[in-house]
């Protein structure tokens, strides 16, 4: 789109036992209101933050390496307190320290800068009620550039995002934990930020909107306003926040309680070396080493589990078979009971077996996808699957064919005069029999090498 | 005496003091006397069993009251207890209350309590310094044996000058500040203040040494008592010409009195200088508003303490903070100010240069010799009122205690003989050298009997 200019910033909470600055549990879902708290993260007089938890500060390291960000090893980084006064900010102040990575790129999307700060607790307008379990949890904040020039580039780009922190395995995967502010300009006009959205389609919806918003004011001959904006989803529509930030001064300072962070060079390039392979090299080396489709490959590789899968399954089976299968049946099915291969419990020699049998063309294609739909909800081996749903195998398929040729002669001899009618009439005759277990396809297929051979 | 003798007697003449020294106190106090004095009996107390303490009312003790001597905090009841807190309990210290001081340690002279001044045990028509107001005060009139003060910019110190009390600043870093309610996270500092240079090393051995709740304490445990026992011979005292500027002759003359006993004990006395002491104040003062006003940010009435209800959130968090004393608004204000975005390159920066230079020219002089000295406050205690009502005075009196805290050095005041109001005089030593102190302090005090 012309004009448009978006950057992204994205909160995600890293996956650490304890909170950031005290020993409290993050396990904030499943505790009972205001039970993993203690004086630090609920602000008690006179309680003090214990230090920063060092596998936070690790886990944003592997990330901004892993965004191939420089760390910040030449200069101290401070823990900074950012004042502002609402009731999920128990000590009015939020911490935050200033930028471990810089200058960073993922698939030519620049990052500006990548640091780490603490979540606030949850208050509920509504019911004026404030629990403070999170309160403290370590968040990272990533922050792009304003490269994107569309909602669906903004919203693909955070799926690889989401794809990369899957790999590194840092950050908390229940669903819901990532929240993202987007900010947008059109034909360099004034900034609006769209804060605290919770999904990637979200974002993509929030920003449609106000493109739409936006374009409709500047061809009234009105004004854009520098502002912060809420998305609403049900609404799907944008509205000013009632807090008004962009006036705000937060009064930074470095937080006299905590000595600044010193990242050593070292630790940096340990981490780097301890990085597993990223999603991009993975695809590459699938194109080069199976031989697939440069498609297929980036599908398969955007979840880490998966593609595991894959790579165990690609040593028995052929691997371009394996992979479209893959990317088709086994996604759609996956897809249309809301799991993930995880999720399923399918195990990668039940995987195996059935796409074995596939590639050896022991069953059809459609017994195969019969198969699949069941394996996903209880899975089992194929074999066993195939004989209780009494599916076909291609030996049986071609027995009932040679039957119904052999009863049809006169059928037969009008097809080969050329009469379609006739070959429809063999087609229903053998459907009627495999009663849907077998494909219309692979039934004329059969069908037809059947009467040539007649 | 029995412990529990000894408890029962405070208990009856506490409440007949009219000194206002003590905010609460601690109803389990005969029980807790009890129990330790069970182990006592049995061989098998810590080493602080016997000892009665009072502690400064902005220390957390758990199950107790912790005010800051505010409205804000009157009710507020502590839910945890303070690191030095634990460790005194662990060595069988016995804690009788909690003492008056100025709000939110915001004062030189126990004047801006909520809950009224504390009064001086030695003139009740003066002041006893601030903001550890209660805590000197309630040592110098026997209603306790020691007691915790904490200091920013000589809380601990004034008080314990003007009250005839050893008041002992450690190093920053040295005691753990987890419990100790903020004034100025870079400065505050919790220390003892006692009658003898033996109770001082004491208690500190206790309650200092690195703690997981605080990263700034970072430093080693360490045992004090040994070094209240050695001699000083040999030991050099550098006399701070600047720090006589502007004293009281009576004040001038007691203190060069002092540093005299102590050259007899065998000290090298030399004069040094401290030419930036006059930049101490301002510098002292800027620093301490922009991290008070952080610290303050919490009291909103949203979660604890006092609340009053406003027509939106905002208003009820400016109705509620309208209960906090005009000094410690003062502070808050001040401290808004020079942190704004607009204003911080030209204010906040400033003071944190100008903190750096004193840090340098204190340190410095350091290198020529073991100890600074000089007096702990220019004057002795004055009459109340006289200088409530002008805050820029106030503050100048705070100019011969801030630079110790703005250099992280370790200072006490050391109680002086004089006749009429007590005077005290006040050594420095380099940071971590916290023991010198005490020696030179225990020679004089051998001396002076
Ligand atoms: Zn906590």
């Amino acid at each position: 789109m012309k004009g448009v200019k978006i950057g992204l910033e994205i909160h995600e909470q890293l996956d650490t036992k304890s909170k950031l600055f005290c020993a409290c549990p993050t396990d904030y879902r499943e505790a009972e209101p205001n039970k993993s708290i203690c004086p630090v993260c609920t602000g008690q007089p006179g309680s003090k933050p214990f230090g920063v938890n060092e596998k936070a500060v690790n886990a944003v390291i592997k990330i901004a390496m892993a965004l191939n960000c420089k760390i910040v090893t030449n200069r101290p980084v401070q823990i900074r307190r950012k004042h502002y006064i609402y009731p999920d900010l128990p000590s009015g102040y939020q911490r935050t320290s200033e930028p471990i990575g810089t200058e960073g790129e993922l698939n030519n999307v620049q990052i500006h800068e990548v640091h780490l700060e603490e979540d606030p607790g949850r208050f509920f307008l509504r019911e004026g009620f404030v629990d403070l379990n999170r309160s403290g949890t370590p968040l990272i904040e990533i922050t792009t550039e304003p490269v994107f020039d569309s909602p669906q580039h903004a919203r693909e780009w955070l799926e690889k995002l989401a794809s990369v922190l899957a790999y590194l395995d840092v950050t908390k995967k229940e669903e819901g934990t990532m929240r993202i502010d987007a900010n947008i300009s059109l034909n360099n006009g004034s900034k609006v930020e769209i804060k605290n959205i919770n999904s990637f389609r979200n974002v993509e919806k929030a920003l449609a909107f106000e493109i739409t918003r936006q374009e409709d004011l500047l061809r009234r001959g009105l004004i854009v306003d520098r502002e912060t904006r809420h998305f609403d989803e049900k609404m799907i529509l944008t509205s000013p926040s009632r807090k008004k930030e962009t006036e705000e001064d937060y009064r930074h300072m470095p937080d006299p309680d905590i000595p600044p962070l010193l990242i050593k060079k070292e630790l940096a390039e340990k981490t780097k070396e301890t990085l597993p392979e990223l999603p991009q090299s993975k695809a590459k080396r699938f194109v080069k080493q199976y031989q697939l489709s440069g498609q297929n490959a980036e599908n398969m590789v955007s979840d880490p589990y998966t593609a595991d899968v894959f790579e165990n399954v690609a040593k028995t089976v052929d691997p371009v078979i394996a992979s479209n299968w893959f990317v088709g049946q086994l996604k759609k099915t996956l897809n249309y009971n809301s799991m993930t291969l995880r999720d399923s419990k399918i195990t990668e020699k039940q995987l195996a077996s059935l796409l074995k049998l596939v590639e050896r063309q022991k069953i059809t294609e459609r017994a195969a996808e019969l198969t699949l739909r069941e394996m996903v909800l209880r899975p089992e081996e194929p074999a066993k699957i195939i004989e209780n749903l009494g599916l076909l195998e291609f030996g049986d398929l071609n027995t009932i064919v040679k039957e119904i040729l052999d009863k049809n002669e006169k059928a037969v001899n009008d097809y080969k005069t050329g009469r379609k009618e006739a070959f429809e009439y063999l087609v229903g005759q053998v459907m009627k029999i495999t009663k849907g277990s077998a494909d219309p396809e692979t039934i004329r297929k059969a069908l037809k090498r059947g009467a040539e051979l007649k | 005496m029995k412990l529990n003798e000894k408890v029962s007697r405070y208990l009856e003449k506490i409440p007949k003091s009219k000194l206002n020294a003590f905010i609460s106190i601690n109803k389990n106090a005969e029980k807790d006397a009890e129990k330790i004095q069970r182990k006592i009996d049995t061989n098998a107390a810590g080493r602080l069993a016997g000892y009665v303490l009072a502690i400064k009312d902005n220390i957390a003790v758990s199950g107790m009251r912790l005010t800051c001597a505010s409205k804000m905090l009157e009710n507020y009841v502590s839910p945890y207890d303070a690191t030095v807190v634990k460790r005194i309990i662990a060595e069988d210290g016995l804690i009788i209350g909690k003492t008056n001081m100025d709000e939110f340690a915001c004062g030189a002279s126990g004047e801006t309590s909520y809950f009224g001044a504390t009064l001086n045990p030695s003139d009740e028509k003066r002041v006893p310094g601030g903001s550890s107001s209660g805590s000197a005060a309630v040592v110098a009139a026997g209603l306790c044996d020691v007691s915790l003060g904490s200091d920013t910019g000589g809380s601990i110190r004034c008080p314990s000058s003007f009250c005839g009390v050893l008041g002992f600043k450690p190093t920053y870093g040295t005691v753990s500040r987890y419990g100790l309610v903020d004034m100025a996270m870079s400065l505050d500092q919790i220390g003892p203040i006692t009658k003898t240079v033996s109770d001082a090393a004491l208690v500190l051995s206790v309650i200092n040494g690195s703690d997981g709740m605080d990263n700034t304490a970072i430093k080693t445990k360490e045992d004090y008592t040994k070094f209240a026992k050695q001699k000083i011979t040999g030991i050099k005292i550098g006399v701070v010409g600047e720090f006589f500027d502007g004293c009281d002759h009576n004040v001038e003359k007691n203190v060069r009195d002092g540093v005299e006993i102590l050259k007899s004990e065998g000290a090298k006395i030399v004069d040094v200088s401290v030419p930036k002491t006059p930049i101490a104040v301002p510098a002292y003062y800027l620093n301490m508003f922009a991290e008070f006003s952080s610290a303050m940010q919490k009291f909103d009435g949203l979660k604890y303490g006092f609340r009053k209800e406003g027509k939106d959130l905002n208003d009820t968090v400016a109705e509620s903070r309208s209960s906090l004393g005009e000094e410690v608004k003062r502070r808050i204000l001040l401290g808004t100010y020079i942190t704004m975005k607009e204003f911080r390159g030209k204010w906040y920066s400033t003071a944190l240069k100008a903190r750096e230079s004193i840090r340098h020219e204190m340190r410095a002089a350091l290198k020529k010799c073991d100890l600074l000295a000089g007096p702990t406050m220019p004057f002795t205690a004055f009459k109340l009122g006289d200088k409530i009502k002008d805050p820029v005075e106030m503050y100048l009196s705070d100019i011969l205690t801030v630079s110790a805290n703005l250099s992280g050095l370790p200072a006490a005041s050391v109680p002086l003989e004089v006749k009429g109001m007590p005077v005290g005089m006040q050594l420095h030593a380099d940071t971590g050298s916290d023991g010198k102190i005490l020696f030179a302090a225990a020679a004089y005090e051998r001396a002076s009997k």
